[in-house]
């Protein structure tokens, strides 16, 4: 990766708290990813992962108040002449204070006033200026109060030089068009209540794009649309890629529309990342090494065109057995351990016991599995 | 749209009429026929024609003869005045009507800004203090509010405003209308549910997807929040407690000696002269059906769902 | 600053919260006072009605007239040395089974109802709005004086016009409770199951899913009707002297309120307020856990 990395997350942990279970849910836990300038990285893995939950926590948009964000987001807008890099998430450990107990969180204090001011303070001029975001349920994101060209204006009359109404109305038809959107003048007065939800969809990365955005982080972005919606909004993507070259944050539970998408891909796993590498190496099937988890997401695809599509003996398409591991309680070791059919006797006690780091296998491609720790890896203590 | 909401209305005032018609039909003593003479007695025209006739004698043909009368604006008279009931209203309307709406409009100026505060993302313990106190202040009975302000306003500033508003000297007018006004609107027992409501709706609004959405642009959220998080409950809530704000009215002209309505109601709940408790009765229903089309009025304007239709 | 504490142990382990202990300290205490209210007016009634007053309500003090709080009368004397505590015992006699009466015709009325707007829809349910729409078109207590004057001034018939009045209100909350259940197709499946409709609307509409929005309407209509009562015996229309009514105690202290002997008005309107606070309290406390319960 020689470009430099426009957006960089180190050990980012984003915990909500149960009020009925006295418990941090743990939905991001010490995730760290890269975006490199132009590229696509997608992050792929179940419902519960915490991938979208990573993509809200960039924008400081998660909800349910109790929130703590902790790690730093580093962000290189590309301000004037250089590249300013800063932490998004600089100086919000003041607002929270947590107290550990043998490497466990047992108590959170936190501002809330505090640092809610600190995030609309530190966020004015990156939210939608710097970072523009497309989500899930086209329908529903857009204002039903407002006309899709209102909103597509808007964006463009606060992020943009443009002032002038009428100037920020040809624009925002532009973007319309530029979306392939059928009739764009039509479109522009209609409310979003009036369109499909593929239509929906245009119109939002039509806002998201029209502010000129150095990184555009799509949220699940085919989720809530009928499937031959889908395939269209995936081939929009993947044309404005080529034809805008923006860097993106493509989250997706759908493997096929990262590996039409992505560069690189990152896989979640209860809130960690399980690997990381160039798209070609991680979402090919049955190439090796790979990460359990990732075989495994593989191969519960039921397209015929990926050959290494495994299918069991009745002819059934493979499942992962068991159930997502319980953000509110980590295990000690492997987070896939429960779930995992690749554990060997040898390395049975660490998989339980210690929970495996993220090796490099090859040029940018890490897993973390302690299958693939062998040497970087020295000694384990017992479980 | 708008043709179904008035179809809809005058719908419900013949729903009122027949429940008003049932109760007086109900009643010992005949009161019906009556009313129903008196009416006579008020359309000088037909006087002789309905001599001739008497007062119908099939219950549908009374409710007709009713009916028919009031659509002419005839709404009978009064037993006790004998002056017809239609003028008594247009006379002692008008105060009422500016106590309503002046009490409405205290009510929300309390409500909105508790409201308000209470869904900002920095409200704490003074928060908590203030619900309590809207709550507090919606149980308080209405009619020991007025005293108080009573005694306030003549022991420490010397005006006495027990008098009605004819023989009122011009000096503290002023003072003499703005009191019940702002009695009414403190303690007609709605506050806390605007407020509720209010917040409710506020807090449920941003949570929706698209004011993720104008986060997420960085725009500002009231912008987006404001129709369906402030403007909609807000009108929701006006037409809905007017009801209650009339029935207040009711104590409230009894505790200020106040010429309107409500002590009009009184005073003929008194002498059971039921022409004038059926003809305020009829012009409230109109009143709040008002505010209801009013409302709608608002949501087609507000929402482009029923604007398109 | 907010404190949010792991519980020590395994997540796995710990049992869910009760849906009262998961509630928000204000709701619980809400609803805490609220239950206190009624707890006292229930005993109030048993009390009055059995007659174990501290003193006699009609026997007057006359070297005590409009007397403060204190030694032999607890809650002072009124303008005719009448003990204030043992008249605002009796006075909930004048509401009280009224009252229940009210709430009673409304709950079943209402159930009837919206039973029925819930389940048939189409023209049931019009019927519903439509007759919600009507009783919200007259102020209620326009309606309760149209009907003294037809009438007479008798509380049952006035708690009559309040429940009728009420029902609407509670139709509407069930219908659309049952147009929510709908959508999750459990009535289907009940009578898939072959279930009786009787037993499906009774014990698994009304008992199971109803329930708790039926205590908070009896609770709010509970508020609605003692709100007129109280005003009604202010205006003169309700229990007449020498007999008491929290309403005709403050109307009668109003002569000696003026003359700066607040208390024999106050005493009766402070009991209206916490009263009314209190079931107040208790509806929207329990709406409030009962709403955050289905939101998460």
């Amino acid at each position: 990766m020689t470009r430099p990395a426009v957006l960089e997350i180190r050990d980012l942990r984003t915990y909500f708290y149960s009020r009925a279970k006295e418990a941090f849910i743990r939905s991001v836990d010490g995730v760290s990813l890269a975006v490199a300038a132009g590229e696509t990285l997608g992050v792929v893995g179940e419902s519960g992962s915490g991938k979208s939950v990573t993509a809200l926590s960039i924008l400081s948009l998660v909800g349910g108040s109790p929130g703590v964000i902790t790690g730093t987001i580093e962000f290189a807008g590309a301000t004037g002449a250089g590249t300013a890099r800063r932490n998004l998430l600089e100086d919000l450990g003041r607002y929270v204070r947590v107290s550990e107990r043998d490497g466990r969180i047992v108590a959170v204090t936190k501002d809330e006033p505090g640092w809610r001011a600190r995030v609309e303070r530190a966020l004015t001029g990156v939210r939608g200026k710097e970072i523009a975001m497309i989500f899930q349920n086209p329908k529903s994101s857009l204002n039903p109060f407002l006309t899709v060209g209102q909103q597509i204006s808007e964006a463009i009359r606060l992020h943009t030089p443009v002032t002038d109404a009428g100037e920020a109305k040809q624009r925002a038809i532009d973007w319309l068009e530029r979306v392939r959107m059928d009739s764009p003048r039509l479109r522009f007065d209609q409310y979003p209540d009036g369109l499909s939800g593929g239509m929906c969809q245009r119109a939002m990365i039509a806002m998201a794009l029209a502010s000129e955005p150095s990184l555009l982080i799509a949220d699940e972005p085919t989720t809530g649309l009928d499937a031959t919606i889908q395939s269209r909004v995936v081939a929009l993507l993947a044309e404005l890629k080529s034809e805008f070259g923006v860097t993106t944050l493509l989250i997706s539970h759908d493997v096929r529309v990262v590996s039409r998408l992505a560069d690189t891909v990152a896989v979640m796993y209860g809130g960690t990342v399980m690997e990381h590498g160039p798209a070609r190496d991680v979402l090919a099937p049955g190439s090796e090494p790979k990460h359990p988890y990732t075989a495994a997401l593989l191969a519960s695809l039921p397209s015929a065109q990926t050959n290494g599509g495994r299918r069991t003996v009745d002819g059934r398409l493979p499942v992962i057995r068991g159930e997502v591991v319980d953000t509110m309680d980590v295990p000690r070791g492997c987070r896939f351990y429960a779930r995992c059919d690749r554990v060997t006797e040898a390395i049975r006690a660490r998989c339980l016991g210690q929970e495996p780091a993220l090796a490099t296998v090859a040029a940018g491609h890490r897993i973390r599995c302690h299958l693939y720790a062998g040497e970087t890896c020295a000694e384990t203590r017992p479980g | 749209m708008a043709a179904r909401e008035l179809a809809l209305t005058a719908l419900l005032l013949v729903g009122v009429s027949l429940v008003v018609f049932v109760i007086l039909h109900l009643s010992p003593g005949d009161p019906f026929s009556v009313l129903l003479e008196g009416q006579g007695s008020g359309h000088a025209v037909s006087t002789s024609v309905r001599e001739a006739l008497g007062v119908p004698t099939t219950w549908y043909g009374r409710y007709l003869a009713w009916l028919g009368n009031m659509a002419h604006g005839n709404l009978g008279t009064s037993i006790r005045t004998g002056v017809p009931v239609a003028s008594e209203i247009a006379r002692a309307g008008p105060s009422t009507l500016y106590l309503t709406l002046g009490s409405l409009l205290v009510t929300l100026l309390l409500a909105v800004p508790v409201a308000l505060y209470s869904t900002s993302r920095t409200a704490g313990a003074l928060a908590r203090a203030l619900t309590l106190a809207v709550y507090l202040v919606s149980a308080v009975p209405v009619f020991w509010l007025g005293y108080v302000v009573i005694y306030l306003v003549i022991h420490r500033f010397g005006v006495f405003p027990l008098l009605s508003a004819s023989a009122e000297p011009a000096r503290h007018g002023w003072l003499y209308g703005l009191l019940p006004i702002v009695v009414l609107g403190v303690a007609n027992g709605t506050v806390s549910e605007v407020t509720r409501h209010l917040r409710g709706e506020i807090g449920r609004v941003l949570t929706e997807d698209y004011i993720r959405t104008a986060r997420a642009k960085g725009a500002p959220v009231w912008r987006h929040a404001f129709k369906e998080g402030f403007l909609l409950p807000m009108t929701e809530m006006i037409a809905a407690k007017i009801p209650f704000v009339i029935g207040g009215a009711i104590i409230v002209e009894q505790v200020f000696n106040w010429p309107g309505l409500g002590r009009m109601a009184w005073q003929a709940a008194q002498d059971r002269d039921f022409p004038v408790i059926l003809g305020i009765a009829l012009v409230a229903a109109a009143f709040v059906r008002l505010a209801s089309l009013l409302r709608s009025v608002i949501y087609a304007g507000v929402n482009p769902r029923t604007a398109t239709e | 600053m907010r404190r949010y504490r792991e519980a020590a142990g395994e997540v796995a382990e710990r049992p869910e919260r009760s849906r009262w202990r998961a509630a928000a300290l204000g709701d619980r205490a809400a609803v805490g006072y609220g239950l206190l209210v009624v707890g006292l007016v229930v005993i109030s009634y048993v009390v009055g009605a059995a007659g174990w007053l501290p003193d006699d309500p009609s026997r007057m003090d006359m070297a005590r007239l409009n007397a403060p709080p204190g030694a032999g009368h607890a809650l002072g004397t009124d303008f005719l040395g009448r003990d204030i505590l043992s008249r605002l015992i009796v006075g909930i006699q004048a509401y009280f089974l009224p009252g229940l009466l009210a709430v009673a015709i409304s709950l079943a009325l209402g159930a009837a109802l919206g039973v029925t707007a819930g389940y048939r829809g189409g023209r049931a349910e019009a019927l519903v709005t439509y007759l919600s729409n009507l009783v919200d078109a007259v102020p209620r207590l326009v309606l309760v004086l149209l009907v003294i004057a037809a009438f007479r001034a008798d509380i049952y018939y006035v708690m009559l016009v309040v429940g009728i009045t009420g029902a609407p209100a509670v139709a509407s909350i069930i219908a659309g409770k049952i147009q929510f259940l709908r959508q999750k197709s459990f009535i289907e499946a009940a009578h898939v199951l072959g279930l009786p409709t009787r037993v499906i609307v009774l014990k698994h509409i009304l008992w199971y899913n109803c329930a708790p929005l039926l205590i908070i309407q009896a609770t709010l209509g509970m508020g609605e009707a003692i709100l007129v009562e109280t005003s009604l015996s202010y205006l003169g229309f309700g229990v007449q002297e020498p007999t008491p009514s929290w309403g005709n105690m403050v109307q009668a202290g109003a002569n000696y309120f003026f003359h700066g002997k607040f208390w024999p008005s106050t005493a009766p309107a402070l009991a209206i307020l916490f009263t009314i606070l209190g079931f107040h309290l208790l509806g929207d406390g329990l709406n409030n856990i009962l709403e955050s319960k289905s939101a998460s």
